[in-house]
């Protein structure tokens, strides 16, 4: 007769024997989760989940503006023209246009029989409406690109002939999906409604909103390139923390979102499929010369000098991004190879500077003002306190306004780019440009450099030459001093097919899940 | 109380973490070995010898951001329970004596204050007035003084039911004396105990501020910022919350062991389980004795 164990070891056996049956019904839970999520990306149901860190607040197209969020707009709005993987604007809702002889002219020769998803006609009105709209509603946030636009009239249902100021070739570029995606005239006639309830004639349709959160779409059917949109649903989801993000990736919560650099290896790591979308990503130190200590040129230079850009690129991108002095990366066709490292990093100049403009080490105590902690604005402090600058970090929630309205003296600002080059050289150098600290200020030459790459039409032999004369010019300017460009970075699961390589943009065209 | 509290060994614990925490945070900064804002370009180093917890996403010492970031989270923390005691404590004692028109409105207000989300509160206060420790800690005091409030309320109204005080104020003597006198001594120790409590609360909320960068602006080091920058690194140093998050969690458990200490000594249970406790201490000690005279 065997003896009975003792009493540690049957509440051993006892304790074994539960956590098993815990553990098989936890496990053939998982399973089923595991295989479901799998279902969800690989098994053809082609259901898109982004999870985005910059869910759109708005979703106007006219209040949205150029920022990022234009991105996911562009799920739900088509713009007259769009860019290819060159950064060409090739036809969108326009299947083509025509300048006139002196180029002040611009005629859209809109695709027949399109729809927005509302089903009022995408016409030579609704182009019209969309455009007036941009260039008159009260809180437009893209105003100001359309400085070139005289008036627009119609030409029957599909020829809209845009009239300018003056010649500007850049329109194409202008009305493509950063600037004027085109929504419905008759839900715009209520732009409040609008903006939660987006209507457009882009490849989905807005099915649910809930504000700041998620947003539900389907395939739009009567979208003019359907034939092309192989993802039959889109859940847009606002990704709740960066470090939460690659494991809702893991788990299929989502498969497709924007990740920081530090996410990277995660990501890798995880099995994911990690890529740079091409962009023109540019960071910059915005400093205001109207104001002190700004106002002395030589304090400006010092700024200059002490700005060691490879450590925002060390510690910041992971290998990912890189240097750059001006408002967009190296390779770009606006980058100007004879500008390239007009301040190189020169601490020992930057205090001599310091010291001729009459400043003694700690003498200058500046407030950088930015929107959210921003390990930037740490390497920016800790760079100028190495030439005797004192940076006090000051975290602003409401930002943006004083910003825009040029009350900042020192501050930071990161721009995806605009398709036009001579748009992001306006913002940035331009004197009403909304990213110029310095407003009304310009560089000197730099309205007639602008003006002669706007007569030059965008095929011409000399365009990168002349494009690159105006960023030389620009970069005069002593209200910016670029540091980096920092990588679009996307990780998604292996069941998406690789997206269209266009510069600055997500183009849904052709992708396959599954 | 002080010589029960230290009678206790939980209580002995409690002083003994709550003194470590409160002397990092007065020579912490000084303490630091390296200058706790001092970016190098080892960035997401390991612990070493020269760096014992590493370095953080901008090269900077995690050990020397750590001792320098206790003092915001003390501060803080002692903020938020001295502004509840003044806030608190006064108007509970007063509510018995003022009359019912001041203990209707007392009572509503402190009914109201329960009823808001001091988290939330904080951080609409900050957008308000500014992204700094003070005042989102004072907001959170205001909003945790009910707590005192109903305590000391309770404590006085137990008082000020009992014969001697009938009898003292028939014999003449004022409100005044009567509190100080008699509802002052009973209530202090319900007090201390509440005390004890809500800095351990603060601790809580001064973290989960800092964590949100809420409170403090960038670079200065704390222990909540610690732990929210270091979740974005986790791929490359996964044991990097371990340390914020072990102070954090030794400071509230010595605030919570003090407050149950102080409870455990206050008042006539109090006293009879220190009691109780030294007699089985003494009882304990005299068995082996016992065994032996018996052989």
């Amino acid at each position: 007769m065997s003896a009975r164990p003792s009493l540690p070891a049957r509440r051993f056996r006892r304790s074994a024997i539960l956590t098993v049956l815990l553990a098989v019904p936890a496990l053939l839970v998982s399973a089923c989760a595991g295989s479901g999520s799998a279902a969800s990306t690989t098994g053809g149901s082609a259901t898109l989940k982004w999870a985005t860190s910059y869910f759109p607040t708005h979703w106007d197209p006219v209040v949205s503006g150029s920022g990022a969020q234009f991105r996911e707009l562009a799920l739900v709005y088509s713009a007259l023209t769009r860019t290819d993987s060159k950064g060409n604007a090739v036809p969108d809702l326009a299947a083509s246009w025509k300048y006139n002889s002196t180029g002040n002219e611009i005629t859209f020769h809109l695709r027949p029989k399109l729809t927005f998803s509302d089903g009022t006609p995408v016409n030579a009105a609704a182009v019209k409406d969309a455009i007036d709209r941009a260039k008159s509603q009260k809180n437009s946030a893209i105003f100001g690109d359309l400085t070139s636009i005289k008036s627009v009239t119609t030409s029957g249902d599909l020829d809209v002939l845009v009239h300018l100021t003056q010649t500007d070739y850049q329109i194409p570029l202008l009305f493509g999906e950063r600037v004027l995606q085109i929504a419905s005239p008759k839900a715009a006639a209520s732009p409040t409604t609008l903006d939660q309830q987006p209507v457009g004639a882009g490849p989905f349709i807005v099915t649910s909103l809930t504000p700041g959160t998620k947003a539900v779409l389907k395939k739009n059917p009567n979208y003019w390139d359907a034939k092309d949109i192989h993802i039959n649903s889109v859940a847009l989801i606002s990704a709740p923390d960066a470090a939460t993000v690659v494991s809702g990736l893991q788990t299929g919560v989502y498969n497709f979102a924007d990740i920081t650099a530090s996410q990277a290896s995660a990501a890798k790591s995880a099995g994911l499929s990690v890529f740079v979308q091409p962009g023109f990503n540019a960071n910059n130190i915005s400093i205001n010369v109207n104001k002190a200590p700004f106002t002395n040129p030589q304090v400006v230079d010092a700024v200059r000098y002490a700005i060691n850009r490879q450590e925002f690129v060390d510690k910041l991108t992971f290998g990912y991004g890189q240097v750059t002095d001006q408002p967009f990366p190296s390779g770009y066709v606006a980058f100007d190879p004879q500008s390239a490292n007009l301040y190189p990093y020169d601490p020992a100049k930057s205090k001599q500077l310091l010291a001729a403009a009459g400043y003694k080490p700690n003498q200058i105590t500046l407030t950088l003002d930015i929107p959210s902690a921003d390990p930037d604005a740490e390497i920016v402090q800790s760079q100028l306190a190495a030439v005797g600058i004192t940076v006090n970090i000051k975290v602003d929630k409401n930002w943006a306004t004083p910003f825009f309205a040029k009350d900042l003296t020192f501050s930071l600002y990161g721009t995806t780019g605009r398709d036009s080059a001579v748009q992001t050289l306006t913002a940035h150098f331009g004197p009403n440009g909304p990213l110029n600290l310095s407003t009304p200020y310009e560089p000197v030459g730099f309205e007639a450099a602008i003006a002669k790459v706007r007569q030059t039409p965008l095929g011409a032999a000399d365009y990168a030459s002349v494009l690159q004369a105006a960023t030389r010019v620009g970069l005069q300017s002593t209200a910016l001093v670029f540091t980096y460009s920092s990588p679009n970075l996307y990780a998604k699961s292996k069941s998406i097919s690789a997206l269209p390589a266009n510069p600055g943009h997500i183009d849904w065209t052709g992708v396959t899940i599954g | 109380m002080v010589r029960r509290v230290f009678a206790l060994r939980t209580g002995k614990l409690a002083v003994g973490i709550l003194v470590f925490i409160a002397m990092l945070a007065i020579l912490g900064p000084i303490l630091a070995p390296h200058d706790p804002l001092g970016s190098t370009a080892t960035t997401l180093a390991g612990p070493s010898g020269k760096h014992w917890l590493g370095t953080d996403y901008l090269g900077r010492d995690v050990f020397s951001r750590l001792l320098a970031g206790s003092r915001a989270s003390v501060v803080g923390s002692v903020e938020v329970a001295l502004v509840a005691l003044v806030v608190g404590v006064i108007p509970g004692l007063l509510s018995v004596y003022l009359g019912r028109v001041f203990e209707w409105v007392s009572l509503r207000l402190a009914d109201t204050l329960i009823a808001l989300p001091f988290l939330v509160f904080a951080v609409a206060v900050t957008a308000l007035l500014g992204n700094g420790i003070t005042q989102a800690m004072f907001v959170v005091g205001v909003l945790v003084s009910p707590l005192f409030f109903r305590v000391s309320r309770a404590a006085t109204l137990s008082v000020a039911r009992s014969q001697y005080v009938e009898l003292a104020l028939i014999s003449g003597a004022s409100v005044g004396w009567i509190v100080r006198r008699h509802a002052w001594v009973k209530v202090l120790p319900a007090i201390a105990v509440a005390l004890a409590q809500t800095m351990g609360v603060g601790f809580i909320i001064v973290s989960s501020l800092t964590f949100l960068g809420i409170g403090v602006q960038p670079p200065a080091p704390t222990w909540g910022g610690l732990l929210a920058s270091d979740l974005n690194y986790l791929h490359f140093q996964p044991y990097a919350p371990v340390a914020p998050a072990v102070v954090i969690m030794a400071t509230v458990w010595g605030c919570n062991l003090l407050a149950d200490a102080i409870r455990d000594v206050s008042g006539e249970n109090g006293r009879a389980l220190v009691n109780s406790r030294k007699a089985r201490s003494n009882r304990l000690a005299a068995q082996p004795l016992l065994v032996e005279s018996s052989r």
